[in-house]
């Protein structure tokens, strides 16, 4: 059977296939590419001779503070990051080492979080940012991600795979549990750490509903929260201006991807996060 | 890590605390929150800035915040998760077709709560019938005109001439609109069409906006005023919708399936459309952009011409303090001034919803100048509210997807319109 799957007709397909599937996500890219880079009047047109022009970017950048926004996202994905790797860690590590009379009820009740959509609660942490006086602040932005049930659940499991006895033999050595976490646990997870980094600082570069209702100022604005300023569909949408803004947002992400490109497959590989 | 939430938290308090302090002075105005949405492009949110700064010059007791707040759907949100939390903003300018939703939220209080004076009075009846109509439920008005549109057809008198017609003459009635349109409506060598006579938009948010234009033109009205019953299975209805429908199954003019609302003005910009359907809004964006001679036209109609109104409101939150509410008043009656209306409209392409704007220097000049701006003006007396009803979310959808099944082929005009009326009459049920 399984010879069948390594014959070359079979090889060929599943080549054309991934380059199809390739091809297809990448268009909408390619054309926001070509759109941004060109006069409006090529939105929709597709001619090799058309002029390059920057100009899309020079009004995109005008028309709003998008140095801000790049830096208010900055600080909101960095807190976030941190926030989760350290909570998360920590939790993760006391579910494996030092379980408790209860604890796996405890975890049962950390896994049920995953099943509530942020979204739900959109009202409830308003209500309680208000209370505490954080709206319209990075730390409110933050607030309700930094911790994580997932993150909690993944390291769970990536701890549970590491073998007792290498544990062991930290303890042997004289070390101490938050030793044995920094130096045993931690390094060990590092593909799950790079692979759940990249899937939240993605999310959260891109997280839209929750920022656009707790933040009424520029200097807390993350980008998406700024691009909404180009989506005006009242007036027809300018797509060298929308595409141009887009292309600016998502940039770093894109650039961040591209450069460690091998990495991150590599952990998502070792990580099991698809 | 809750102690370190706590500090963390603790810290941001303290922070502002001190901030508050430093500031005692600012403590003792009045602060109105109001969130806006723009829909016409980026830089208006520095006009709406320089308007505030001429209100704060004029009232210094009152600190205005303005916070653009993206378009009407993300601001209602945000409006609504504000309300609903207890800390609303004092003044949103959202869609005059979500009284209905803030009403039974229980988000808004009525204007007329705030109309004292008999210098209230007279600005409250300065503004034009048509728009203030659609602010007004239970004897009450619940909102102030402010940013107000109406639907109009532009032709392009290029593609006109060419193909032999009037430039001049636009269509008055729905059968010149299907001949004017098939004279335009231009096929290349192997029979595929380069431009098309009319384009009305039919994707989901505008279908049920441009129908109501439709309807009205055959005589019927798609719901009633308190906003708990729909005539969606009326004949006159049904016509409309299939009117829609035969412009591209049967004459061949109108693109196939659903025209994009976002894409319409680069359609028209580029030639592939000859007239679109679309706001007075878009006016600006064309004349800026379009290479050819094009015009504005008011509707045409089958039993009579008729249009549909469009925009936003200004309401006040209920739940903000009675200071700041008596304060947001001043402010809308700074901003529906005839002078702000009128800047307003020259900056945006909205219709200046009351008479007295239409009558400063500053906007007579600009008419002079950009006279279609008229033609929306002359058409609102026959132009209805738009598509409102309670539970305004849903019914729209319903509307809008029996809209797109017809459109697309798949039900037909009466059996979309029947099925979205049955499923309409469910959940407006428990409003009547």
């Amino acid at each position: 059977m399984s010879a069948d799957f390594r014959s070359t007709p079979v090889i060929a397909l599943t080549t054309v296939g991934a380059w199809l599937l390739a091809v297809l996500w990448v268009l909408p890219l390619l054309y926001g590419f070509w759109t941004a880079f060109h006069p409006a009047e090529f939105a929709a047109r597709f001619d090799l001779s058309a002029p390059w022009t920057l100009d899309n970017f020079r009004r995109v950048w005008d028309a709003a503070p998008f140095s801000r926004y790049f830096l208010n996202t900055f600080f909101l994905v960095s807190l976030i990051l941190v926030c989760q790797f350290v909570i998360c860690t920590m939790a993760a590590y006391a579910f494996v080492c030092f379980p408790f009379r209860g604890s796996e009820i405890l975890f049962m009740l950390v896994l049920v979080q995953l099943m509530i959509m942020p979204e739900v609660l959109l009202v409830e942490n308003y209500r309680t940012l208000s209370r505490i006086g954080l709206l319209d602040t990075t730390l409110g932005i933050a607030l309700p991600y930094l911790a994580s049930a997932f993150g909690i659940f993944l390291f769970r499991q990536t701890f549970k795979s590491i073998p007792k006895e290498l544990e062991e033999a930290a303890r042997l050595e004289g070390a101490n549990a938050l030793q044995i976490l920094l130096r045993v646990f931690v390094p060990v997870a590092k593909p799950t750490y790079i692979a759940y980094g990249l899937v939240t600082v993605s999310y959260h570069w891109n997280n839209f509903l929750w920022p656009l209702v707790v933040t009424n100022s520029v200097e807390t604005r993350p980008i998406t929260v700024g691009l909404q300023v180009f989506a005006t569909v009242e007036q027809g949408v300018d797509w060298s201006l929308v595409t141009a803004a887009t292309l600016l947002s998502v940039t770093p992400l894109l650039v961040a991807f591209l450069l460690f490109q091998r990495q991150f497959v590599q952990s998502f590989m070792r990580a099991g996060i698809r | 890590m809750y102690q370190w939430k706590k500090t963390l938290a603790g810290g941001a308090l303290a922070t502002l605390a001190m901030l508050a302090l430093a500031s005692g002075t600012a403590l003792a105005k009045t602060q109105v929150t109001f969130f806006y949405p723009v829909q016409v492009g980026g830089p208006l949110t520095k006009v709406i800035d320089g308007y505030v700064a001429k209100f704060e010059a004029a009232n210094p007791d009152i600190k205005v915040v303005p916070v653009y707040s993206g378009n009407y759907l993300d601001t209602t949100t945000k409006a609504l998760t504000a309300a609903k939390s207890g800390t609303p903003p004092t003044v949103a300018v959202l869609l005059a077709t979500d009284i209905f939703t803030l009403i039974d939220e229980d988000a808004v209080q009525p204007i007329d709560d705030f109309v004292k004076t008999a210098d209230d009075k007279a600005w409250l009846a300065g503004f034009m019938p048509a728009y203030v109509a659609s602010a007004k439920v239970d004897g009450h008005v619940w909102a102030v005109p402010f940013q107000r549109s109406t639907a109009v057809l532009y032709w392009n008198k290029k593609a006109f001439a060419e193909a032999g017609l009037d430039p001049k003459k636009y269509p008055k009635t729905w059968d010149e609109m299907v001949a004017y349109g098939k004279a335009v409506t231009k096929k290349d060598a192997s029979g595929r069409v380069v431009r098309w006579g009319v384009g009305i938009p039919g994707n989901v948010g505008s279908a049920q906006w441009l129908f109501g234009a439709l309807a009205a033109q055959n005589g019927v009205r798609l719901m009633n005023d308190a906003g708990n019953q729909t005539n969606l299975t009326n004949p006159k209805v049904v016509e409309a919708l299939k009117f829609w429908v035969d412009l591209n199954k049967v004459h061949g003019i109108h693109p196939p399936g659903i025209q994009e609302w976002g894409t319409t003005p680069s359609d028209f910009l580029e030639e592939r459309i000859a007239m679109i359907w679309t706001t007075t809004g878009n006016l600006t964006n064309l004349k800026a952009n379009a290479k050819f001679d094009f015009g504005l036209a008011p509707y045409p109609g089958k039993v009579a011409p008729a249009s549909v109104l469009g925009g936003g409101n200004l309401y006040i939150f209920k739940k903000a303090p009675t200071a700041e509410k008596e304060a947001a008043m001043k402010f809308i009656k700074f901003l529906t001034s005839d002078e702000i209306l009128a800047d307003w409209s020259i900056n945006t392409g909205y219709v200046a919803p009351r008479d007295g704007a239409w009558n400063t220097a500053a906007l007579k000049a600009y008419a002079v100048k950009v006279p279609e701006i008229l033609v929306a003006r002359d058409q609102i007396p026959v132009s209805v509210p738009e598509w409102s009803t309670h539970e305004n979310a849903r019914t729209g959808k319903v509307l809008n997807d029996a809209l797109a099944a017809a459109l697309t082929g798949t039900k037909t005009p009466q059996k979309a319109l029947a099925d979205a009326q049955a499923e309409i009459d469910r959940i407006l049920k428990p409003y009547r």
